[in-house]
């Protein structure tokens, strides 16, 4: 495979000239490819783009991310948390220190493709985050949908002190898990408002940056004003 | 800064929840202040100025100091105008364009709880009676809005003037001139100190956020000076309060302004 | 009035011809704002905020094929050494207007139709040379605020000063000097979005002045590239 080469740039540094594709958050001027966004620059295959990360999930200390086993060692699940960082859970997070398990046990407890609610438990920009599942809250999810929204919608997606995500599950009884990182995961035994829920937050999605969305959110959820969220699937 | 009707129903009712289990959203006790820093002198080339932040509330106050005017029949008193803009990078909801009506309130809130209560003694700011007089111009820019505008920026004016310098004129030929080098301290008489109060269904609350503020009914503004007297005050607001909750809130007032007079005092 | 150069050619606030004041840049000071900078240029103070992109109002400014940009220069009343009125007066309208249209040639916005990107400049205190410093501190903050940029943009003046051609006026020499130049520049383009003359020069002063403010320029952009790569890249460096 190839190496990709990559860089840290910020608008208007020059990542490379020649016959190169340019892809997301990059343009071409002449012959030379330039970024339009903070970020880190990739050269692969013959194609060049830049991961913003003005825009993109920057992992936090204590962060709750959402993240999706994509590998594994005997020490550790790779996750992929929606950065340009993988994030690793080591095994003794969930073995405990004095056991050292095997390939398959780590395989038989988190399997490419699970879910995983997590907390950022370390990370300095000089190496990858490491994550943790120790707390209650935490592990596997065992039902619901992954929706990905953009990381800076985030906040607009939990609202002021949880407003906005508080307006869906009211409405819809959904049960919605919000990892910074962007993921989302939305889960409700009623499948009207499971649907109702999922369409809420792609809407916050799409629409965070207008004013008045906590409005067209509850119209679409057919929440009127002023009346008690509790009674609507009654 | 407002925030939409939707957000206030619903907020209502969890923050009215936590409340009823006397507890706030940002885990305060219904009596609590935010933190508040003061920083004065951030502004040299103003004759005084403070930055203040009060949670995520930040505010930069500067105190510019010349010579005036003075008002029709107040010609042995010098000039005290407090002003207050929200800027418009301090919050989305802030547009450009001239004071609504809830920032011209702000400003004259701001001026009424300094000027009205004799913080300084403008007898002492006079150079020529019914001429020539000391103008103290001090104004707030709110550079991020969470919430309580009123006691940051009351806190801003009040720390810029407590650590001003004020610049000293002599009278030459009718015309007042700067003497350099020569600044003095401004006459202080006393420390007027604002709290705001929100109600919230039957709970009041001290300084709210701006969450908060968002679901309030109604809100006060208290200002007791050193004395321990009330000096100004401005209820605001759709809302009423009962008189219970007046005298309440009087004495809440009262003795948060006691802890934060302590803490400005300092700046002196 | 003020000795503006000494005979060994040193200014009356110490410095060399070529030198530029001290500058100090930090990226997301703001807790509100999409984007924010704080930028201490010399004497100067001057906060930027970047909302957007975002709705436009009133409707009818909106643009449907692509997003627009305003901006408000607006100095704080005590930002000046006499009081200032806090209603915008022509010259911060002005200034709004060319901030705006240096900034324009590079940002991206045709992704965001019918949306606006705000840039608000506060200054809080000034002294010559505000609008360049305000122009140093927008860019970096709409790069914060994640708007697509074709370059950062870095401006910085130039001026004649006791007949001489130097760099970076303040407050003294703009008053009592003999030419102010402000120019702001897109580096890795080599395109310059703003420029304003407040005095005269000859032909040869005016290519040597436009020369020494893109020095300037050059320089500054290397401060601003620094600013964003403390907030983003904690080590400062490649990867």
């Amino acid at each position: 495979m190839e190496t990709i080469k990559r860089r840290y740039v910020i608008p208007g540094d020059v990542i490379t000239t020649g016959p190169y594709r340019p892809e997301q958050n990059v343009y071409q001027d002449g012959d030379r490819i330039i970024s339009t966004s903070i970020g880190i620059s990739e050269i692969y295959d013959n194609a060049v783009r830049v991961i913003p990360l003005s825009g993109m999930y920057m992992p936090k200390n204590n962060d709750l991310v959402i993240g999706k086993v994509v590998g594994h060692s005997s020490l550790s699940w790779e996750f992929d948390i929606n950065s340009c960082f993988v994030g690793f859970l080591p095994a003794q997070d969930v073995f405990g220190r004095d056991y050292s398990p095997t390939k398959d046990e780590l395989k038989a407890r988190l399997d490419k493709g699970d879910l995983v609610v997590a907390r950022i438990a370390n990370f300095d920009r000089s190496r990858d985050p490491l994550l943790t599942i120790q707390d209650r809250d935490l592990g596997k999810i065992e039902s619901g949908e992954l929706i990905k929204i953009a990381p800076s919608k985030v906040p607009r997606l939990i609202g002021k002190r949880g407003s906005m995500i508080q307006t869906i599950e009211l409405a819809t009884k959904a049960m919605i898990t919000i990892g910074q990182n962007g993921w989302i995961v939305v889960s409700c035994e009623d499948p009207v408002g499971l649907l109702k829920a999922i369409e809420a937050v792609k809407m916050v999605d799409a629409q965070a940056h207008t004013p008045n969305l906590t409005e067209r959110v509850k119209s679409m959820l057919g929440v009127e004003l002023g009346e008690n969220n509790d009674t609507i699937n009654e | 800064m407002g925030g939409s009707v939707i957000i206030e129903q619903l907020k209502r009712e969890r923050i009215l929840e936590l409340l009823n289990q006397g507890q706030r959203l940002d885990g305060r006790g219904l009596y609590d202040q935010r933190s508040l820093s003061v920083e004065t002198g951030v502004i040299p080339k103003a004759d005084g100025s403070a930055r203040v932040r009060l949670g995520d509330t930040e505010i930069v106050t500067g105190v510019k100091i010349q010579p005036d005017k003075p008002f029709p029949d107040l010609g042995d008193k010098g000039i005290l105008i407090c002003t207050a803009e929200i800027l418009p990078l301090a919050d989305p909801s802030a547009e450009p364009g001239p004071p609504n009506e809830e920032v011209i309130e702000l400003a004259r809130v701001v001026d009424r709880g300094i000027r009205e209560t004799e913080m300084l003694d403008l007898k002492q700011l006079v150079l020529i009676k019914d001429k020539t007089v000391i103008g103290i111009f001090v104004d707030c820019s709110v550079i991020n809005a969470a919430g309580n505008l009123f006691d940051a920026c009351s806190y801003a004016s009040v720390a810029a003037l407590l650590s001003c310098m004020v610049p000293k004129y002599e009278i030459k030929e009718e015309l007042p001139v700067l003497v350099e080098g020569k600044k003095s301290k401004p006459p202080i008489k006393t420390i007027p100190v604002s709290v705001t109060m929100a109600r919230i269904g039957d709970h009041i609350v001290v300084d709210p956020t701006a969450d908060e503020q968002a679901c309030m009914d109604a809100r006060i503004t208290i200002t007791s000076n050193s004395d321990g007297n009330i000096c100004a005050l401005q209820k605001g607001g759709s809302d009423g309060f009962t008189v219970e909750q007046l005298i309440k809130c009087s004495e809440i007032a009262l003795s948060v302004g006691t802890k934060i007079r302590k803490q400005l005092a300092q700046l002196m | 009035m003020t000795q503006l150069m000494n005979e060994n050619g040193i200014r009356c606030d110490g410095r060399k011809i070529d030198q530029l004041r001290n500058i100090s840049l930090k990226v997301g000071i703001l807790k509100n704002a999409d984007g924010s900078a704080y930028i201490e240029f010399g004497k100067n103070k001057i906060l930027a905020g970047v909302f957007g992109p975002r709705d436009v109002h009133p409707k009818h400014m909106a643009d449907q094929d692509t997003g627009i940009l305003r901006c408000r220069y607006h100095m704080s009343p005590f930002s000046v050494t006499e009081r200032k009125n806090p209603a915008p007066s022509r010259r911060e309208i002005e200034i709004s207007k060319v901030i705006k249209e240096a900034l324009q040639p590079a940002v991206i916005l045709k992704d965001f139709p019918r949306t606006v990107t705000d840039v608000f400049v506060e200054v809080l205190q000034a002294d010559g040379g505000s609008r360049c410093a305000a122009l140093d501190a927008a860019s970096v903050a709409l790069a914060d605020a994640g708007i697509p940029m074709r370059d950062l943009v870095a401006a910085c003046a130039a001026g004649k000063v006791a007949n001489q051609i130097v760099l970076d006026v303040n407050d003294e020499e703009d008053k009592e000097g003999q030419a102010d130049m402000p120019v702001a520049y897109m580096p890795n383009h080599g395109k310059i979005t703003l420029m304003q003359l407040d005095g005269i020069l000859t032909p040869t002063e005016y290519k040597t002045c436009l020369e020494t403010a893109i020095g300037g320029c050059k320089q500054v952009y290397e401060i601003q590239k620094k600013a964003l790569m403390e907030k983003y890249f904690e080590n400062g460096g490649q990867q």
